[in-house]
């Protein structure tokens, strides 16, 4: 299996004596588990570090979408044994069956991972309180990892790392505006982001820091780049993001997954977990996994086009992805009204290098703008 | 036994075959008629607990679900599903959706039951799938309709207390939502007879779908599949539960008489998947001219149940109806994980007496079936049952090719034989 920065970067904490949790999907509690001593990666968006899905072919039929083969292909290689345990919470149809298949994967391989789960609360805030039961999920999943690793909680801990985690989203929301005003590139950006989900948020920090500096020593294009903003579960690969440029296209803004959703809003700075993550999630960018923030999403991303003053909005389908699939239609029709054009790409899991047919499409949407 | 059979072996249209016709044209052309009369019409998702609407004066449901299924079954959910199509919606969303959605924008045509009336509330719950969540929330957006979300923590173990809690304050925030919007009070006791009629149509049900275990079974899947349809459209009244009690009854006269779908029986097969609704009949007739009978499914099995087990629960002793509803939220089969289905799965085994499996790997429903191939595996090393796994949409035929489906039911009869050989030597 061809495993790049993800491996790399749990081998180095793991020498180091960390101990390293993957969790999944989007949004985990990753500042509980580093307040805990423990170092949390998101495993998402693995195309350019999982690029065999032999493993998770033993598991997992083809009609599912890349996320869930790969982060099977992940956790099933020998480099997902180096992993101590997994965390996560509810959101697709998809990755909720994850946990069971990758546990008896791992049986196969004579292997075992503590598994931490926590059920976010999906109906909508103002419909029904769930903070009676959530807080009772969170003090669960505190209790849990506690006793897996024999660590104890502290508030004091847990502020210092929320401290940290907002430090780093702030930071990603700096670069992403030097992305927005041509002074670093759309694919490097997302390179940077991506790489930082598989860093410990000390070093994510340093790296968007160096990120911030270079881009920041650049002159601002003053072309009259066509904006775009680009949304979808995952970002576009690097090939795509590649096509857009060269199109002439500059992404001036994103309502990407894994990246302005998951940096665009700060946690609450409080030692208490449940408060931190009550408002955490309640108050979270709209997305469509939340199945209860996705009514924000059209306004979300109507508000952005209009501050960023973009031109169109791409698309960027991730196949198989029930949730997004059938949002877009919807807002494509608003987009219509709006008079703001639309391109819709679909990515399947052997589509990351084989860019050659969207490009076409994307050129043409270029001269449309 | 005066009843006269009227279709080739493997799938019998029976007296109850006709009742049921008769009670699923009375619930679309009731419902359709109470909301013309000016009833508050809410849709639902197939779990949702109907039973607390028949504790309103005049509240109605539609099952899309339920619609979209019976479209397949008459053959049109190809053309809804490519209207849907032509909308934008990808040929990878569930067919269901897109029948539903096909069906919704064209304003009910084509449909066999013209359509289902104009929602005024939406109800869903993401226990079952997710993915029902995102496609009434289409319908919340596209007609500003009200969209109420059961929220259902997932089972990868038994039911909490604490979920259970959690399912029943939705429940009441669910009926203070439709007293606010319609001005009618919510009477309990009308729910709580509702769920002692739900209670007894499962009990009825079980009997039918126990008309298996006999050898030759008295009934194929597909029997029990067609049969579902008021579990949906009916569930709650006194109707359904009569319906059962003589379908069982009816059933277990034929059984006697030495009616049986297929009478050399060689091969009992169980069926892991929604049902493939444009093939009923095909699939049947097929199996049963090579003495093979699907006498069970995963999908039928589970009415009446929870914790992904086929047994039927309890009769209802009459408490808190909100709670005995919550204890049945998860009743199905989606809402469980591997092990649950695993263990209801080797009950049937037992059960049923079964000697394959057949998982049909539905890409439409991937909350069925992402888990299946370890499933599986579960059936051959565990319960050493062979099985095979074929390609199938529930309601898309364009994603269904009958010929290799055939290949590989055929191999597993080959299948079954050897281990008899092996057995037998």
């Amino acid at each position: 299996m061809f495993v790049s920065k993800l491996s790399d970067s749990i081998r180095q904490l793991k020498q180091k004596g960390f101990r390293v949790v993957g969790c999944f999907p989007l949004y985990p509690t990753v500042e509980l588990l580093h307040s805990l001593g423990v170092i949390p990666i998101v495993l998402w968006d693995l195309k350019d570090q999982v690029r065999s899905l032999e493993e998770s072919d033993c598991h997992i039929q083809g009609f599912a979408c890349s996320v869930a083969r790969r982060l099977a292909g992940f956790v099933l290689s020998d480099e997902g044994a180096l992993l101590d345990g997994i965390l996560m919470y509810n959101a697709c149809d998809t990755l909720r069956n994850m946990p069971e298949i990758i546990q008896l994967g791992l049986e196969e391989k004579g292997r075992d991972l503590p598994l931490f789960r926590i059920h976010v609360p999906m109906a909508p805030r103002d419909q029904t309180g769930s903070d009676d039961y959530f807080a009772a999920g969170i003090r669960e999943l505190v209790r849990g990892i506690e006793s897996a690793f024999d660590v104890r909680f502290s508030p004091e801990r847990f502020l210092e790392s929320v401290k940290l985690y907002n430090a780093m989203r702030s930071l990603a929301v700096e670069l992403e505006a030097l992305a927005a005003a041509g002074r670093v590139s759309y694919g490097l950006f997302s390179r940077v982001i991506r790489d930082g989900y598989f860093l410990p948020v000390e070093e994510q920090i340093l790296a968007l820091e160096e990120a911030v500096r270079q881009a920041s020593s650049v002159k601002a294009r003053d072309d009259d780049g066509r904006g775009i903003i680009v949304t979808g579960i995952l970002p576009p690969p690097e090939a795509v993001c590649a096509a857009l440029e060269h199109a002439g296209l500059r992404v001036v803004g994103n309502d990407v997954a894994s990246q302005a959703r998951s940096y665009g809003r700060p946690a609450a700075e409080t030692g208490d977990p449940v408060a931190c993550y009550s408002d955490f999630y309640r108050n979270h960018m709209p997305c469509t996994t939340l199945l209860y923030t996705s009514d924000g999403r059209v306004r979300a991303i109507h508000d952005l086009i209009r501050e960023r003053n973009a031109r169109g909005l791409v698309f960027i389908g991730e196949k198989f992805c029930d949730c997004e699939y059938l949002e877009m239609p919807f807002i494509g029709k608003t987009l219509s009204a709006l008079d703001v054009p639309d391109l819709q790409l679909e990515i399947a899991a052997d589509d990351a290098d084989n860019v050659e047919s969207l490009r076409t499409r994307i050129e043409a949407f270029a001269e449309l703008l | 036994m005066t009843e006269k059979r009227e279709t080739s072996k493997g799938f019998t249209k029976t007296e109850s075959g006709k009742r049921l016709t008769r009670m699923l044209t009375d619930d679309y052309m009731n419902l359709h008629r109470g909301a013309g009369e000016g009833a508050f019409v809410v849709w639902v998702a197939i779990i949702v607990p109907v039973e607390i609407f028949r504790g309103f004066d005049n509240v109605v449901f539609a099952v899309p679900e339920s619609h979209a299924a019976l479209s397949a079954a008459k053959g049109v959910g190809m053309l809804q599903c490519e209207k849907a199509e032509s909308s934008g919606y990808s040929m990878d969303i569930c067919s269901y959706a897109r029948i539903d959605i096909g069906t919704a924008m064209s304003g009910g045509k084509d449909s066999p039951t013209f359509g289902l009336p104009r929602p005024h509330l939406l109800v869903s719950n993401n226990n079952n799938c997710s993915l029902l969540v995102k496609w009434f929330d289409v319908y919340h957006r596209e007609w500003s309709v009200p969209h109420f979300i059961i929220d259902v923590p997932f089972c990868y173990e038994r039911q909490k207390d604490r979920d259970r809690a959690y399912i029943v304050a939705q429940y009441r925030d669910l009926i203070r939502t439709i007293e606010a919007m319609t001005g009618q009070k919510w009477d309990a006791g009308r729910t709580r007879e509702a769920v002692h009629n739900s209670s007894e149509a499962a009990r009825q049900y079980k009997r039918f779908i126990d008309c298996a275990v006999s050898r030759p079974s008295g009934i194929t899947a597909f029997d029990s599949f067609v049969q579902m349809a008021p579990l949906l459209t009916s569930r709650g009244s006194p109707e359904l539960a009569s319906h059962f009690r003589m379908l069982a009854d009816e059933t277990e006269v034929r059984m006697k008489s030495g009616l049986f779908p297929v009478p050399g029986e060689r091969y009992r097969l169980f069926w892991d998947n929604i049902a493939p609704w444009h093939q009923l009949r095909k699939m049947s007739t097929r199996l049963a001219d090579l003495d093979a009978n699907i006498i069970a499914a995963s999908y039928t099995s589970c009415v009446g149940s929870v914790e992904g087990s086929y047994e039927f629960l309890q009769d209802y002793d009459d408490g808190d109806p909100l709670e005995a509803l919550a204890r049945m939220q998860n009743f199905s089969v989606c809402p469980y994980g591997m092990e649950l289905r695993f263990e209801a799965m080797s009950w049937a085994a037992r059960h049923y007496g079964i000697d394959g499996f057949v998982f049909a790997s539905n890409r439409s429903c991937k909350v069925y079936s992402i888990m299946q191939m370890d499933l599986q595996k579960r059936v051959a090393g565990t319960l050493g049952i062979p099985s095979v796994m074929i390609d199938v949409d529930h309601a898309d035929v364009r994603k269904y090719s009958e010929e290799n489906a055939f290949v590989r039911m055929e191999a597993l009869l080959e299948s079954i034989d050897a281990v008899r050989s092996r057995k037998g030597a």
